[in-house]
C-alpha cells in the first residue's frame, strides 16, 4: 500500500475545507433580506426576460398585427362585395398596412408559431402564379401542403390585387366581367380565411396556455422558452431577412446571378424597402427589450447579456455594443437603398448585395458570440464541453 | 518492485467492477437507443465524419441497430460473467466501432469505455461471481495477481490527473472560463440557482474541479482519505449531472471509482448481491474441498509443463478454508505485462502530443482528443463553405441540406472536420456537375467568450487540402494565448 500520510493530512484539511466550503455557501440562506445585493441577479433571471417579452413584446405585437389583419379582413369582404376602385385601393391599403405589421410578428418562431408553422402560411414568396391559377380554376384547393405555401398569404394577395394586370382598370376587370371573376373573389376569401384562422389558432393558443408554459421554461436546453426564442430569432434574421429579402434577389447567395422578381411584395413593388426595414427594426427592437407599447426598453437578450457580462475581452467593450454598432451598420446600408428593390436589384444591386455583407455580419454574432455566451444548447444530444 | 507481480489479492473487486461496468454500459446502450438516437446520430445523417485511418468504419444502414443490440448484449454478458472472454471481445470491438463511425459524437467518457473494454479483455475477470466460473468450477479464483486490480486504478487515476491538469490553464484559473458562461445558465435551479448568478461561484467550482481532479485518485487509495474521498466522487459527479448534460458519464465515473475499495467491503457487496439474488454459496466461494488437509501452503512453483492458466490451492495454517489463486505462466505474465505497459506508457505519452504542434491546443485542437480535456471550453463557430468550379460556377452550400445540427455544430470549431466536409462538398459537387471544384471556407469562431474571428484562411482551397497529424498552416491565429498544460 503507497502510504501518504504526511500528505494526507495537507489533502484531508483541503478537502473538508472544500466540503465545508460548498456546504455552507450552498445551505445558508442570503442572510440579507430586501433587495438583492447583487444587481446582476434581476438581470440574469429568465422568468422576468420571459415575462417580459411575453406581454409587453410578442403579445401585444400579436394584438397590433390582428387590428391591422382584421381591417384588411373587412376591406377585401367589401372588394368581394363590390369590386371596384375605391374597394381596390382600400383594400390595397389596408394589404400594405398588415404586411408591414406581419413583418414585426414574422420573427416570434416560438410556441404555436413554430409548431403550426404560422410563416409558411403567410410570407412564403416569390409567389407562384401558375399554382395560383390553378387554385381558382379548380375552386376549393388544399392550402395545408408545403406545394401550397407559395400560393397564398401576403404574397399570393400581392399577386392577386397588384399584378394580375398592368392597369387597376383590367385588374377590376379579372373580378367582375371575367369569366373566372366569382372563382377569383372566392380564391382571395379562402386566402383571407386560412390566414385568420392561423392567426386565431396561434394568437389564442398563446393566451389560453401557452404564455404561462413560456414564462415559466426557464431552462437554456433545446426544450427552453430561451433557447427556442433565440434560434428561431437568429433563424429569421438569417433567413428571412439577409437571405430572403437581400442574398436571393441580389444573388449574393447562388452563383452570383442577380434574380429581381424574387423580392418581397414583388408586384406592389415600392414598398420592398420598407417592409425589410420594419423587419430589421423589429429584430432590433426585439433584441433590445423595447417595449411594444411604451417604446421603452425593458429585460431582454441585451439586459441578460449584459448581466451575463458578455463582453469582447479584447475591447472590453459590452457585446450588445458590439452587436447594436453592426445593427447600425446594416441600417446604414439600408439607408442607402432606394423603396423599390426590384429596380436596386436591376440597376444599384452592389448596395444589395452590400446590405447582405453587413447582415451576414450581424448573422454571425448573433449565431456565435451571443448564443454562446448565453450558452444555448442546440441539440439534445450528451456533451462534454467542445 | 519483482515481489509486486507476485503479490495476490481477492478477486471480488474486479468482479464487482465487471458487474457494474457491464451493466452500465447496457444502461447506456439502452438509454441511447431509447432515446432514439442511433436513429438520429447514425442513420439518418446522409453523410459521418471518419477518424484519421479508420475511414472504413462506417455505419451500417439499418444493422447499425444489431451493432447496438450486440454492444448492449455483450455488456449483459460482461455482467454476468458468462461466456465472459468471447463477450469482452465483442464488447470492446462493437463499443469502439460505434465510437469510430462519427467524429461529431466524440466524448471523453467513450473514449473512456473503451479503453476499460479493452482492459476488460486481458483481465480474469470472470473466475469470481460469474456464470462461467459458476459452471466450470476450473476457472474459479478467489485471488487474483494484484496488479490486475490496479491496472484499471491505475486507468482511473490517469483520467482523473491529466483532467486536472488540463484544467491547470489561464482560462480555467484566472477567468473562471468557461464556467462562468455555463453556470448563469443553471441559475434556475431549485434551491441552489441563485449561487450561479456570482462570479465567485464559478471561481470556486473552477478552483474546486481542478483540486479535485488533481487530488482524488491519491484521496482514493489512502485508507484514511477514501470514505471523504468516495463521498467526494459522489458529490462532485451527481453535481455535474445536475448541471451539464453529460449524460452518464457521472454515474460511470462513481461506480468505477468503487475499484479503490479494499477487498472486504467488495466480499460484503457481493454477498450481499448474491442473498439478494438467492445464489448459491458456491458462486462465493469454492465448494469445501475433498482433499483438504492434503494442501499445499503459500505460492507455490508453478508445475512444469502446461501453458495455460492454472492454480495452486492454498489454505492457511488455520485451516479456513480453501483459497483458490490464480497464477500465470511465466509466458502468460510476460505477454500481459508487456501488454499492460506498453498501453499504460501510451496513455501517459498521447494527452502530450499537443506539444508537437506550433498552434493554440484550444484553438486548432491539434491533439485535443483523447486527452482527458472535458468541460474546457465553450466554443461555437459559423461556416459558410462556397463551391467555385473552372466555369465559374459557384455555389454558397447550405450545411444543413447535409449534415446534422450536432455535426454541423462539432464541425465549425474543429479544422479537422472542417476539411473532411469540404472533400465531401467537392465530391458531391463533382457528381453534380461541377468541374473540378474548388472549396473555400468563411469561418467565425468564438472560444471561451471571445468576440469571434475568422478561422480557416478564407483563401486557401480546402478541396486541396489533406487531413493528417501534421500541423495545419491554414488555421489563421488565435491572437491570444492560454497560458497553461
Amino acid at each position: 500500500m503507497v502510504h501518504f500520510s504526511w500528505k494526507t493530512v495537507a489533502f484531508l484539511a483541503a478537502f473538508m475545507a472544500l466540503i465545508w466550503a460548498c456546504s455552507t455557501s450552498k445551505d445558508t440562506p442570503d442572510p440579507t433580506p430586501g433587495p438583492d445585493p447583487n444587481p446582476s441577479n434581476t438581470g440574469t433571471d429568465r422568468k422576468v426576460l420571459l415575462t417580459n417579452i411575453a406581454d409587453n413584446i410578442i403579445l401585444p405585437s400579436y394584438a397590433n398585427f390582428k387590428t391591422k389583419f382584421d381591417l384588411m379582413l373587412a376591406k377585401s369582404d367589401a372588394f368581394a362585395a363590390k369590386p371596384d376602385q375605391a374597394s381596390l385601393t382600400a383594400f390595397r391599403q389596408a394589404w400594405v398596412d398588415a404586411y408591414t405589421e406581419w413583418q414585426k410578428v414574422e420573427l416570434f418562431d416560438v410556441g404555436p408559431a413554430e409548431s403550426k408553422t404560422l410563416r409558411y402560411f403567410f410570407n412564403i414568396y416569390p409567389a407562384n402564379v401558375t399554382g395560383i391559377e390553378e387554385n381558382i380554376v379548380a375552386g376549393n384547393a388544399s392550402l395545408e401542403l408545403p406545394a401550397s405555401y407559395p400560393k397564398q398569404g401576403f404574397p399570393a394577395l400581392d399577386y392577386l390585387i397588384n399584378g394580375l394586370a398592368a392597369t387597376d382598370d383590367a385588374i377590376l376587370l379579372k373580378y367582375t366581367t371575367a369569366a373566372d371573376a366569382a372563382k377569383r373573389l372566392a380564391y382571395v376569401k379562402q386566402i383571407m380565411t386560412q390566414m385568420n384562422t392561423m392567426f386565431t389558432a396561434v394568437q389564442t393558443e398563446w393566451t389560453a396556455t401557452y404564455r404561462d408554459k413560456f414564462i415559466n421554461a426557464t431552462g437554456i436546453d433545446v426544450s427552453g422558452s430561451l433557447s427556442k426564442l433565440v434560434n428561431g430569432y437568429v433563424l429569421n434574421y438569417e433567413r428571412y431577412i439577409r437571405s430572403g429579402k437581400f442574398g436571393i434577389p441580389s444573388g449574393a447567395m447562388v452563383n452570383g446571378v442577380p434574380s429581381p422578381e424574387k423580392v418581397e411584395a414583388f408586384y406592389k413593388k415600392d414598398i420592398s424597402l420598407i417592409l425589410a426595414k420594419t423587419a430589421h427594426q423589429a429584430s432590433i427592437d426585439f433584441f433590445n427589450g423595447k417595449d411594444v407599447k411604451t417604446g421603452k426598453e425593458g429585460p431582454g437578450f441585451k439586459t441578460y447579456l449584459t448581466a451575463l457580462g458578455a463582453k469582447d475581452s479584447q475591447s472590453g467593450k459590452l457585446l450588445v455594443e458590439v452587436i447594436n454598432a453592426q445593427f447600425d451598420a446594416s441600417n446604414a446600408k439600408l439607408g442607402t437603398l432606394k423603396p423599390n428593390l426590384y429596380d436596386e436589384v436591376k440597376t444599384n444591386n452592389a448596395a444589395m448585395v452590400a446590405v447582405y455583407t453587413e447582415m451576414q455580419k450581424a448573422v454571425r454574432m448573433l449565431k456565435v458570440d451571443m448564443t454562446s455566451a448565453m450558452s444555448i444548447t442546440i441539440t439534445y444530444a450528451d456533451n462534454d464541453g467542445d | 518492485m519483482g515481489r509486486y507481480w507476485r503479490t495476490y489479492t481477492s478477486a471480488a473487486p474486479l468482479a464487482v467492477f465487471r458487474i457494474a461496468f457491464g451493466v452500465m454500459i447496457l444502461g447506456s446502450i439502452v438509454r441511447f437507443w431509447a432515446k432514439g438516437w442511433i436513429d438520429e446520430l447514425y442513420i439518418k445523417p446522409t453523410f459521418f465524419f471518419p477518424y484519421y485511418g479508420f475511414e472504413f468504419v462506417k455505419p451500417v444502414g439499418d444493422y447499425t441497430y444489431l451493432l447496438f443490440a450486440v454492444c448492449g448484449l455483450s455488456a449483459l454478458l460482461v455482467a454476468l460473467g458468462w461466456f465472459y472472454r468471447l463477450a469482452s471481445v465483442l464488447l470492446f470491438l462493437s463499443f469502439t466501432y460505434i465510437e469510430l463511425m462519427d467524429k461529431s459524437t466524440y466524448l471523453n467518457h467513450y473514449y473512456f469505455v473503451s479503453l476499460v473494454a479493452f482492459l476488460l479483455i486481458f483481465l480474469p475477470a470472470n473466475g469470481y461471481f460469474s456464470v462461467d466460473a459458476y459452471r466450470n468450477r476450473s476457472g474459479f479464483y478467489e485471488q487474483i495477481p494484484r496488479w490486475t486490480i490496479d491496472s484499471l486504478r491505475l486507468l482511473m487515476g490517469i483520467v482523473y490527473l491529466y483532467a486536472g491538469l488540463a484544467k491547470l490553464n489561464s482560462d480555467w484559473l484566472l477567468e473562471a472560463l468557461p464556467l462562468r458562461i455555463w453556470l448563469p445558465g443553471r441559475n434556475d435551479l431549485p434551491g441552489i440557482g441563485f449561487l450561479f448568478n456570482y462570479r465567485e461561484t464559478a471561481f470556486a467550482f473552477s478552483w474546486l474541479g481542478a483540486l479535485y481532479d488533481l487530488s482524488i485518485p491519491f484521496l482514493l487509495l489512502n485508507r484514511f482519505t477514501r470514505p471523504f474521498a468516495y463521498a467526494a466522487v459522489v458529490v462532485f459527479h451527481v453535481l455535474t449531472a445536475v448541471l451539464f448534460p453529460i449524460g452518464m458519464f457521472p454515474y460511470i465515473m462513481i461506480v468505477a471509482a468503487l475499484v479503490f475499495f479494499p477487498a472486504g467491503f467488495h466480499q460484503r457487496l457481493l454477498a450481499l448481491l448474491g442473498g439478494l439474488l438467492r445464489l448459491p454459496a458456491t458462486a462465493l466461494r469454492l465448494a469445501p474441498h475433498p482433499l483438504k488437509g492434503a494442501e499445499r501452503i503459500g505460492v507455490s512453483k508453478p508445475p512444469s509443463g502446461g501453458g495455460g492458466l492454472y492454480s495452486t490451492e492454498q489454505a492457511t495454517n488455520s485451516g479456513i478454508p480453501l483459497v483458490k489463486t490464480l497464477i500465470y505462466s511465466p509466458a502468460q505474465s510476460r505477454f500481459l505485462l508487456s501488454l499492460f505497459i506498453i498501453f499504460f506508457i501510451i496513455q501517459i505519452i498521447v494527452p502530450f502530443r499537443y506539444t508537437l504542434y506550433p498552434n493554440e491546443l484550444f484553438w486548432s485542437e491539434e491533439g485535443y482528443r483523447f486527452s482527458w480535456r472535458v468541460m474546457l471550453m465553450e466554443k461555437m463557430g459559423n461556416v459558410q463553405f462556397k463551391v467555385v468550379d473552372e466555369t465559374g460556377q459557384q455555389m454558397m452550400v447550405n450545411n444543413e441540406d447535409h449534415l446534422t445540427k450536432l455535426q454541423e455544430k462539432m464541425m465549425a470549431t474543429q479544422p479537422d472536420m472542417l476539411v473532411q466536409f469540404a472533400h465531401h462538398l467537392r465530391d458531391y459537387y463533382t457528381q453534380h456537375g461541377f468541374r473540378n471544384p474548388k472549396v473555400f471556407a468563411d469561418t467565425y469562431v468564438s472560444l471561451n467568450g471571445r468576440l469571434g474571428k475568422p478561422y480557416i484562411d478564407p483563401t486557401v482551397n480546402l478541396a486541396q487540402e489533406t487531413d493528417s497529424f501534421r500541423p495545419k498552416k491554414w488555421i489563421l491565429p488565435f491572437g491570444d494565448e492560454i497560458k497553461g498544460l
